[in-house]
């Protein structure tokens, strides 16, 4: 110890050479129009966007790939007009949505009702717990063929088939939730009195506004690929036995339905319509509907930066 | 002068309470300050015997119930018949074959759709073109669900293990592509001062400091990437069963819904509930603990 402290080390001292002058560059200056185009964040996404289409359609124009692999953009933009004007694309649109609106509306009561339980005792919280993690790693899409054999193929099943999708991330999400809300939070509730019902709507729903909001978000995720899933799998097993859905007409099932169904008639470029039919509903549900949800609750209540 | 008097006005329309004296409390009487809490008390404030007994409590309802009502077997299976069809399948080798066929794609998909998504970050970390092609990329392939490229890609690989690896990626990979983006965009500024007060640059910046701190998002990345590929590869295979016969849990859930086998169906469904518990709180859960819980990120 004491050899290292009475010895330090002395460098040697050194000059450094000469530093040459520096160059002064521009310490201000107007951008240029090229710089200043791309820096607005919209142009630059954009012409990436156009950038993608333009090697899209010239890679199937060069390479002479077969249109029924792959079709070109402009294919495809057809198939989309065509289809969302004379083909009655938004029929499938609202047949899909239609069922998922009406799974996730009874899916989230359900998650309601057991959640209040789980609030109000323990043997209801130790339940809801244990159903959660059971049942939450388990693929609602694997249900689905039990669900045609207790309700047969139809509506029914896949509507079953969402709720098992959507209770569970939304009930897991909103008790850890509540469980984290603070204890001052909930001494102010007691101290005015609240109990039951009231108590949940008026202090631990606001307080767990965040994870409610995720728990619905990824609940939404969730239903929404089920539902694609499911539509295919009905349409797999119509084809398999020619059953009763294909009857109904070309506009009976919805947007997986139609994906299949194209797929099986080999018309390529409305397979990638119904696809992009499927982003669209998810961006516009994604970024319209939940943003403004959120824009309106947990930002304006300052529970979110940014 | 208007505005004082108003003020004055209120304040002197107090009204006074009269004080009253509350009558003599009783003395407490039977309070247990302190007992022994009775052996039910007890057993019943551990939380896996509380668990575990609801789950026995569901088991024996199913069984009773299908056994009272005289469920038709084919629609319902009671819950030693799946138990004991669950039990045969194990030993006779056929579940564990189902099993790796499903994990093996799985992770051939998961893998190469992490690696994807590394490759396309380090592009978008180092360049404002490769990050504004990340985020068009993730907001539009994000909401699609990756089971419906499925169609797509049995007519460009056709039936079998390709098209399946195929929506496994396209499902890993931007969740976790979006998730770690986000991160590494919240990475504090001191942070990656020190990173490049250090001369770290591409590759080793990334990995020295982006991905160590964050860390967070990116295993949550890693979750949601898990769990949308495990819901897809099921659901594909499904639809795989509806087209064609290749498979794992997935498609065995399918064929033996189709003949009426319920027993193996629920056989599988308990299997596929097993695999999810065990990836989620054994393989995530110690990732978790030895790395966000160890650097104290996580509480």
């Amino acid at each position: 110890m004491s050899d290292h402290t009475n010895q330090p080390y002395f460098r040697e001292e050194f000059e450094g050479d000469e530093i040459g002058e520096a160059v002064i560059g521009d310490i201000e200056r107007r951008l240029s129009v090229w710089e200043r185009v791309s820096n607005i964040d919209a142009v630059r996404k954009l012409s990436v966007l156009v950038t993608l289409i333009v090697a899209w359609e010239l890679y199937t124009r060069i390479s002479d790939i077969n249109e029924l692999m792959f079709p070109t953009f402009s294919a495809t933009g057809a198939a989309l007009f065509s289809a969302v004007f004379y083909e009655g694309l938004l029929t499938n649109v609202w047949n899909s949505l239609s069922l998922l609106v009406m799974g996730y509306g009874i899916g989230i009561g359900i998650a309601a009702v057991l959640v209040v339980f789980g609030v109000w005792t323990r043997f209801g919280s130790d339940v809801l717990t244990t159903l959660t993690a059971m049942l939450n790693p388990l693929p609602a899409i694997a249900l689905l063929p039990m669900a045609m054999l207790w309700f047969g193929l139809g509506p029914a099943a896949i509507v079953f088939t969402l709720l098992h999708s959507i209770i569970w991330p939304v009930a897991l999400n909103t008790h850890a939730g509540f469980m984290g809300v603070s204890e001052t939070q909930r001494m102010v509730g007691r101290n005015y009195g609240l109990k039951g019902l009231p108590y949940i709507y008026k202090i631990l729903i606001p307080a767990a506004f965040p994870s409610i909001l995720t728990g619905l978000r990824i609940g939404w995720a969730f239903a929404w690929r089920t539902l694609i899933a499911a539509e295919l799998v009905f349409g797999g097993q119509v084809a398999d036995t020619s059953g009763q859905l294909g009857a109904e007409g070309a506009n009976a099932g919805g947007l997986g339905w139609m994906i299949f169904e194209n797929l099986m008639e080999n018309q390529t470029p409305y397979v990638f319509a119904g696809l992009f039919a499927v982003i669209l509903v998810g961006i516009i549900l994604e970024n319209g509907f939940f943003r403004a949800i959120e824009d309106r609750t947990i930002r304006r209540w300052g529970m979110q930066v940014a | 002068m208007g505005h004082a008097s108003r003020v004055t006005d209120q304040v002197t329309e107090i009204t006074i309470r009269p004080e009253f004296e509350v009558s003599a409390l009783e003395t407490a009487t039977d309070v247990d300050v302190e007992r022994r809490l009775s052996l039910f008390e007890r057993i019943s404030n551990i939380n896996a015997i509380r668990k575990l007994s609801i789950l026995l409590g569901l088991v024996v309802l199913w069984e009773a119930y299908t056994r009272i009502v005289d469920v038709e077997p084919l629609l319902f299976p009671t819950f030693s018949d799946s138990a004991f069809v669950l039990w045969e399948t194990l030993l006779s080798g056929l579940m564990l074959e189902k099993i790796w066929v499903t994990l093996y794609v799985l992770t051939l998909g998961y893998v190469a759709g992490v690696f994807l998504a590394a490759a396309l970050l380090v592009f978008a970390v180092m360049s404002r073109i490769g990050s504004d092609f990340l985020s068009t990329m993730t907001a539009m392939f994000q909401p699609l669900p990756a089971i419906s490229l499925l169609p797509l890609a049995m007519l460009w690989f056709g039936l079998g293990v390709p098209s399946l690896v195929f929506v496994t990626i396209h499902s890993v990979l931007w969740a976790v592509a979006l998730s770690t983006h986000t991160g590494f965009m919240s990475v504090s500024e001191t942070l990656r001062m020190v990173g490049r007060n250090y001369g770290l640059r591409g590759v080793p910046y990334v990995f020295m400091i982006l991905v160590p701190a964050a860390f967070s998002s990116i295993l949550t990345g890693l979750k949601v990437g898990w769990a949308f590929a495990w819901r897809t590869l099921i659901g594909a295979e499904l639809v795989f069963g509806a087209a064609s016969g290749e498979g794992g849990l997935g498609w065995m859930i399918f064929e033996k819904g189709d003949n009426l086998e319920t027993p193996y169906v629920f056989a599988a469904l308990f299997t596929v509930i097993i695999i999810g518990l065990l990836v989620e709180n054994i393989i995530f859960r110690n990732v978790e603990i030895s790395t966000i819980q160890k650097w104290g990120m996580q509480r």
